[in-house]
């Protein structure tokens, strides 16, 4: 006996191209949200690694102007506010603190750069604390300084190779002509570190003649109440909290604007698959009446004839569901290049995930969607009266 | 109050984008002009445009062009199997020329030396873009500049940039700085790499469409 799902599939394929021109569509329709969906995810995952590897999850620093780095970047140094070392112990003290690494940014202007000169910048670190708080860094050559005051640099893995830098060579640091010696190179992170040049904490301040820093470097407790913690450090004088959770919320909203448009044309998408789906259907319910009528006479019940052309939506959906869900599989890598090249910030790593979890949801959706369209059509093929029905295609 | 609260967010970001900002890539690579179209009229003086290729040396080059310069100081040259880029420098749609840069190893920080030539592979102009040490900025006067116009690679074939020895022009060019020897010598030895990588690339009839 021939079975519910084998007369739908026989009756989609009498008509080839409009089956595959329905599926085509739903295909569209389910790359689209199954590429959307797995780029929310890998987005967010790929933000967080990024500030994952920044060691510290939040940062401190002097109040006035905010960003610190910032400030570095436009210009060259000048702007740079200090806070005591003195507050590191008051920061440690916190609850919630897991590690603390006080960090001194100096930009030196190196007229020697370029046509007009440019900035070399530095990063005084206690190698001790900062290594702890970033222990995915590893050395390609070399290892932290021998001691808080000597005359050495730890340089990443860019910053050795612009310079040329090998484990025992020289570094000049422009404005203060004072010399120091490569002791290490990192490997490349993939971060800012591999840009960066190190150096003993206490050696950079003297070099600048400061006994102050300008940040510091926060890791918190696991389960550790950030929000309270940031409040409690604010209360600390003439300091100013960076939250990276905060930073991240703001590039997600800048992204969320991105994501909207995306969603939107996914929704129009998923609207025009569906009234295709519809299309297909009722015009196949409406060619083949005549059939309707005779199985009907033979006893088939409104629900029976109902279910065989909700199979057939079934079947158009589950196969265009599948299509686009492989397509945006095939297509991940490809998708998140094109969403770098459009969005304003996007972290490194893949920025479109797509696992089983995610394509069985896009499934499902494409699949109810499907359903929904096809309620119509087999309704109106249950309500077909027999007689009827036959007598229209004498 | 929504306003700082609006320029706070954009600092925010500014910082961010600087602080999660991806490594600059490929610092290895050839060395290109910091601003090509500032650099190429001050460099080539009279020239209206330019264009940019990129080349690398096949396998047999390479093994040539580490034999040009000294096999036994492979390590000061190295890398070599980089894309070089190479400024085609035009006065109207006449070719006129060519600017070519190298980065070498010296004893503070990478220098780099670039040169304009002729279409006959004569030094037209000589610029250092960075050099990093005490006395860099003698390095860069044109005084410094001046004594390599009008050489050519011919004119290290009595003159070897590694001892300092030999005879000819170059033995001429004294060192502006003595407390940075190895960088006038780093000069000399980038400035032959410069002139053998322009022959193989342009002035060699070995490659097709120079």
């Amino acid at each position: 006996m021939i079975g519910r799902f084998r007369i739908a599939w026989k009756n989609l394929w009498r008509k080839k191209a409009r089956t595959f021109l329905t599926v085509g569509g739903i295909t569209l329709s389910s790359w689209v949200l199954v590429s959307l969906l797995g780029f929310n995810r890998g987005y967010e995952n790929a933000l967080d690694r990024d500030i994952d590897n920044m060691g510290y999850q939040l940062m401190v620093m002097a109040k006035g102007c905010p960003y610190e780095a910032a400030t570095l970047m436009l210009q060259g140094g000048t702007g740079l506010r200090y806070i005591e070392q003195s507050t590191v112990d008051s920061v440690k003290a916190e609850p919630g603190v897991a590690m603390v690494t006080p960090i001194l940014m100096q930009a030196y202007f190196d007229p020697n750069k370029g046509e007009n000169g440019g900035i070399a910048g530095y990063f005084g670190v206690d190698a001790a604390s900062y290594a702890a708080m970033k222990p995915f860094l590893r050395f390609k050559k070399g290892g932290w300084f021998i001691g808080e005051n000597a005359e050495e640099v730890v340089m990443g893995f860019e910053a050795a190779e612009l310079e040329q830098r090998d484990v025992g060579d020289m570094t000049f640091v422009p404005e203060k002509n004072v010399q120091l010696k490569v002791v290490g190179i990192l490997e490349r992170t993939g971060t800012q570190d591999d840009g960066t040049i190190f150096v003993p904490l206490k050696t950079l301040q003297r070099i600048a003649g400061t006994d102050r820093i300008t940040t510091i470097g926060i890791k918190m407790e696991k389960d550790a109440d950030a929000g309270g913690l940031e409040a409690r450090l604010y209360e600390l004088p003439n300091v100013q909290v960076v939250s990276f959770t905060q930073v991240k919320q703001t590039i997600m909203k800048l992204v969320s604007t991105a994501r909207l448009m995306v969603f939107s044309i996914v929704i129009i998408a998923l609207l025009i698959a569906m009234v295709g789906v519809v299309n297909t259907v009722l015009m196949s319910v409406l060619e083949r009446l005549p059939e309707i009528g005779v199985l009907k006479a033979m006893g088939a019940m409104p629900g029976d004839i109902f279910l065989l052309i909700w199979t057939e939506t079934l079947i158009l959906c589950s196969c265009g569901g599948i299509a686009g869900i492989g397509l945006g599989f095939a297509f991940a890598r490809f998708t998140g290049v094109l969403a770098r090249r459009i969005l304003p910030y996007a972290p490194k790593g893949g920025l479109v995930e797509i696992d089983l979890r995610l394509a069985a949801v896009t499934l499902a959706v494409i699949v109810a969607a499907g359903l929904v369209s096809g309620i119509v059509p087999a309704w109106k093929a249950g309500r077909v009266r027999p007689m009827e029905s036959i007598r229209s295609a004498i | 109050m929504a306003k700082t609260r609006e320029s706070a967010q954009v600092l925010l970001v500014a910082y961010l984008l600087f602080c999660l900002r991806p490594a600059p890539a490929n610092a290895a690579t050839g060395c290109d002009l910091s601003s090509p179209d500032r650099d190429v009229p001050r460099l080539f003086p009279g020239s209206t445009s330019y264009t940019t290729r990129y080349m690398s040396l096949l396998a047999d080059e390479l093994s040539s062009v580490v034999t040009r310069l000294d096999a036994r100081f492979r390590g000061l040259y190295d890398p070599l199997n980089v894309p070089y880029t190479i400024y085609e420098i035009y006065t109207g749609k006449k070719k006129v020329g060519y600017i070519h840069g190298v980065n070498q190893k010296g004893q503070f920080g990478g220098i780099q030396v670039f040169v304009s030539l002729d279409l006959d592979g004569r030094i037209t102009a000589f610029y250092i873009q960075k050099i990093t040490g005490p006395s860099a900025g003698t390095f860069r006067t044109p005084a410094f500049g001046n004594q390599f116009l009008g050489l050519s690679l011919r004119d290290f074939d009595s003159y070897d940039p590694v001892s300092g020895k030999g005879s000819g022009k170059l033995p001429a060019i004294r060192n502006p700085a003595p407390d940075m020897e190895t960088d006038f010598y780093s000069i000399l030895r980038a400035l032959k790499k410069n002139l053998i990588l322009m022959d193989v690339f342009i002035y060699s009839t070995t490659r097709k469409n120079p």
